[in-house]
């Protein structure tokens, strides 16, 4: 092993901590609320040990020279990059607020044992994806995010939907790390490397075959229509917690590996955009439809997320295909806000679970009484979403407008007109959700009371749903810091 | 930025701080609620009052903070003459409508939230016609739409006020975005968002893209004009609203659509651009005129009557911009504040009159002239205001449109029929009129004791409109200046 140590300490803190965290817990019998104070600690120390990595990826003149590994045939070799930098440091941020809620959350799960160092697996898999210098490693870290996530989807596994769901989840993404294997096989033939930087050197048709099967693996782990039909099943029966962070974070980032890996097997930017925004359509227009018909609050955002999935992917189509550094830094700005507020959303809709037992918005009318602030949170989540000034999502949409009509032409005008349209469409939705926790119904309202399966609300889901509103509020309204720190890190990846 | 600049912040910042104020104060009662909502709306009409010698001076009053700088986006503002005749219509009609709902029924539920509602709608109206930055003004149009939205859902009358609501929202929110591509793309073409600089730089633009942007910008602002066929959303929204927000939907929110299209298409561009879609602007005015006419001939819902009327009234407005003269468009300006003036008068005789006879249906009220004489002289005096006869207000602003209409160089016809169909508007109006006070149904039950609060703003719009109608002179001052500031000199 050789390198600098600082390269692998988010990841070493992450897994270490996942299982040292596990150990002490079932040791020493911690109680749930211990157990994620010790998962908010290793969280803490991971998101300081990537923020650690920034300084040297700024001075950096040559990035070979920032590794850790073995450079030698068959070793693992880590690279870091600004963008994983940044996507891992945003998904360890949304994961604080994951795990303090579930503080609370899962106080009636007897399981919660396995929750926190699931997560941090999951959160280590992710950015080691990013950091992975060869694809046999990406390969062994997507793997790491399949079985984790398929775990902590089926965590209520009492429940037929929860097993049903992560097991869908299971046989989806295994489905796209396979097809991932595929790849790697026809890279190896053609290449007979496993290392990207070598790979990219000696592209041929191989390479270009095993560039066409990662797009698929990514696609199924994203939630690429048509290859999404694992989203709504998992958003709906995993717990809100993990929904929040599958939704906010984890399945969109794929979107960000799938270039970095992808346009060096071969691939051009403009066919890798041609693909995303074709698909981007397809997307938007299958999440908002479908959205419109639902009912259970977490079914109704898991196609919103699937809308969103094609705004992301749309904004990012652009970049590539008209090579609009704009585009990609109006991309990594919606997948942060989409974070937040698609976390937020699904923490505030496990709240009415958690307290009323039921997600049912027909069910939830008049709410607003007896759960004010987390109504209040809630509308700022889907008025965020849905794109209403002053809230995160508005810069976002302006973004994605901007970077279209930047563009210019006819095809990214055909894409920005089915953007507007599914905006248009996707309000027919927000709204009325929105609406319905406010609106009186007397038997609703003592039916809830009489329901309720939890009176008072403790701090443990009261500051992270605060924070996270005052979040998307802030950066709607102050959006400045955030994107001069985007437009910082697409600096750096042009200079890289 | 001197002292004025700094007042002119008031304009917003006032109201958002009576917003504020208003949500906190729980245990406000509606009156207090609306003296307070009272007080933050007078505020933003003494600014523009003191801040007018500076207008007369020849100097326009900017404010501007730099709020997203790396996207060249910053939170500017500036009155000029057109902005303030704008500005002024919108705070006067809401103040109005704050004084008639201390009288009204509705809103005596959660009244701190109804009046912060009520004043954060007229802080996007004023806002909009402020903004001197497109990001700024696409949020206060935004604005303006989410409040008035909130308040039909949750103070509108009847069971699908939500559905009403959806519909209302749907249908404007095409428009706004149709106004928010143009929007980004005169941002990005010129990498400002700088209404100021944008004035200066969007002629320049190739003449494919001007084309596009000015059909977009129409359409946009016709929704919000509810010009028809893009008026779905109109008879519903006033119907159910509760009579203060219908009364500013009417009297004020309409004209922002009118603003929208002086202030951007025609002060962007050149009248030779516009040109093209000069007729287009004036056949779409005249059938909204005679559609919304008749529409208001057929209706019998009262209040549907002069919910219609307003789709007929925005028709005279886009017929007198698109005869692109100087006498059209100047008597289209004046007549959105005299039909504001009017429409504001008759929505609370409607109002008055629905809370009395506790009936809508006009084949079922009659012969209220009697017992209700003052509200009867009120309502003699708006019917004929929206007549056009002269003096009152009207009869000058459509004057003026008919002038434009004939100066225009498009064939005679065109305004001879929208003359004749101002007829329709007599028909209307007299059926109104006659059938409520004189006719012969007499409703089971008439609560005659009005409120004062009612009775007060009712009468006192009423005067303003004689005065405004016996008075054109400083508005038609104003309305000019107001050309003036956009398009350089008189066309």
């Amino acid at each position: 092993m050789e390198g600098n140590i600082a390269v692998i300490l988010p990841i070493a803190i992450l897994m270490g901590g996942a299982f040292t965290i596990y150990v002490l817990t079932r040791a020493l019998r911690l109680s749930n609320k211990i157990e994620a104070l010790l998962a908010i600690l290793v969280l803490a120390g991971a998101l300081a040990a990537l923020l650690n990595l920034v300084q040297p990826l700024i001075d950096l003149t040559n990035i070979n020279d920032l590794f850790y590994g073995i450079r030698q045939p068959g070793g693992i070799l880590f690279y870091p990059n600004i963008v994983g930098v940044y996507i891992g440091g945003i998904a360890c941020f949304i994961c604080l607020f994951i795990c303090a809620y579930s503080g609370e959350y899962l106080s009636r799960d007897p399981r919660y044992l396995l929750f926190y160092p699931l997560i941090l697996l999951t959160i280590a898999g992710l950015v080691s994806m990013f950091f992975a210098a060869d694809i046999f490693h990406l390969f062994l870290m997507a793997e790491l995010t399949t079985i984790t996530g398929s775990a902590l989807i089926a965590f209520r596994f009492t429940k037929e939907e929860a097993v049903k769901a992560g097991f869908k989840y299971l046989v989806m993404s295994s489905l796209g790390t396979m097809t991932m294997m595929l790849g790697i096989y026809y890279i190896y033939r053609g290449t007979g490397s496993l290392y990207l930087t070598e790979i990219a050197s000696m592209t041929n048709d191989f390479t270009r075959i095993g560039a066409a099967c990662f797009l698929v693996g990514f696609s199924i782990k994203a939630g690429v229509v048509p290859l999404h039909t694992w989203v709504p099943d998992v958003y709906h029966h995993a717990p809100s917690a993990v929904s929040g962070l599958f939704a906010g974070i984890t399945s969109k980032s794929m979107l960000f590996i799938m270039p970095m890996i992808i346009l060096q097997l071969g691939m051009t930017a403009q066919e890798l955009g041609l693909y995303l925004m074709v698909f981007a359509s397809f997307n938007m227009l299958v999440g908002v439809i479908r959205m419109l018909t639902q009912q259970q609050l977490r079914r109704f955002l898991s196609y919103s997320s699937i809308a969103q999935t094609g705004y992301l992917m749309f904004t990012l189509g652009i970049g590539f295909y008209y090579q609009l550094p704009s585009a990609y830094a109006a991309g990594l700005y919606l997948l942060s806000i989409i974070a937040f507020m698609k976390c937020l959303a699904f923490l505030t809709a496990g709240n009415y679970e958690y307290r009323f037992g039921t997600g049912d918005i027909n069910q939830l009318m008049g709410a607003n009484r007896l759960v004010p602030l987390n109504a209040f949170a809630f509308s700022t989540a889907l008025a965020g979403l849905s794109g209403i000034p002053l809230l995160a999502g508005f810069t976002g949409k302006w973004l994605i407008f901007a970077a279209a009509l930047t563009a210019g032409d006819a095809f990214a005008i055909a894409g920005l007109v089915v953007f507007l349209v599914c905006t248009v469409i996707g309000s027919i939705g927000y709204l009325p959700m929105l609406v319905k926790q406010y609106q009186r119904s007397r038997a609703n309202l003592k039916s809830l009371e009489k329901n309720q399966l939890t009176v008072t609300s403790t701090l443990w889901i009261g500051v992270p749903v605060v924070v996270l509103t005052l979040i998307v509020i802030v950066t709607g309204v102050f959006p400045t810091p955030w994107i001069n720190l985007i437009e910082n890190v697409v600096r750096l990846v042009a200079a890289v | 930025m001197n002292t004025y600049a700094y007042l002119l912040s008031g304009i917003t910042l006032l109201p958002v701080l009576g917003v504020i104020i208003l949500i906190l104060w729980k245990k406000a009662t509606k009156t207090q609620a609306a003296i307070l909502g009272i007080i933050s709306e007078s505020c933003a009409l003494i600014i523009p009052i003191i801040l007018l010698s500076e207008l007369r001076a020849g100097r326009s009053v900017v404010f501007s903070l730099p709020w997203i700088p790396n996207m060249g986006i910053s939170f500017s503002l500036e009155l000029n003459w057109l902005s303030l005749i704008f500005l002024i219509t919108e705070v006067l009609v809401t103040l109005a409508a704050m004084i008639y709902s201390l009288g009204d029924k509705d809103g005596e539920k959660r009244s701190h939230y109804y009046y912060a509602l009520l004043l954060l709608f007229s802080l996007g109206m004023s806002g909009t016609t402020l903004a001197d930055d497109v990001f700024l003004f696409y949020i206060f149009w935004e604005l303006m739409l989410i409040a008035s939205c909130l308040l039909i859902i949750s103070w509108g009358h009847g069971e699908n006020r939500l559905r009403v609501a959806l519909k209302y929202f749907i249908i404007t929110h095409i428009g706004s975005l149709m106004v928010l591509v143009c929007l980004i793309l005169l941002y990005v073409n010129f990498g400002t968002a700088s209404l100021s600089a944008l004035t200066v730089q969007a002629a320049s633009l190739p003449a494919q893209t001007q084309v596009f942007m000015i059909i977009f910008f129409l359409i946009g602002f016709c929704i919000k004009m509810a010009i028809f066929p893009v008026h779905l959303w109109l008879p519903d929204a006033h119907t159910v609203a509760p009579m203060p927000v219908t009364i500013i939907l009417a009297a004020a929110m309409l004209s922002m659509g009118t603003y929208g299209v002086l202030r951007f298409p025609v002060a962007l561009f050149s009248l030779e651009a516009m040109q093209p879609f000069a007729l287009w602007m004036m056949i779409a005015g005249l059938i909204s005129e005679v559609y919304g006419a008749l529409m208001a001939l057929a209706e019998k819902d009262i209040k549907r009557i002069i919910a219609y009327s307003s789709v007929s009234q925005m028709g005279y407005i886009l017929f007198g911009l698109g005869s692109l003269t100087h006498d059209g468009m100047v008597g289209s300006i004046m007549h959105v504040i005299y039909h504001a003036i009017v429409k504001a008068l008759l929505f609370m005789v409607v109002g008055i009159l629905l809370a009395a006879a506790h009936e809508r249906n006009i084949d079922k009220i009659g012969g209220l002239a009697k017992k209700m004489p003052v509200i009867t002289v009120c309502a003699a005096i708006g019917v004929l205001g929206i007549s056009g006869m002269p003096p009152l207000g009207i009869f000058n602003s459509e004057w003026m449109i008919f002038a434009g209409g004939f100066d225009s160089g498009f064939p005679i016809v065109l305004t001879v029929i929208t003359l004749l169909g101002s007829i329709l508007t007599v028909i209307y109006s007299l059926r109104f009129f006659g059938k409520i006070f004189f006719g012969d149904t007499k409703p089971e039950k008439v609560d005659t004791n009005i409120s004062k609060a009612l009775l007060i703003s009712t009468v006192a719009v009423t005067v303003f409109l004689i005065i405004e109608g016996l008075t054109p002179g400083p508005l038609l001052t104003w309305s000019e200046l107001g050309l003036v500031s956009i398009l350089g000199g008189l066309p």
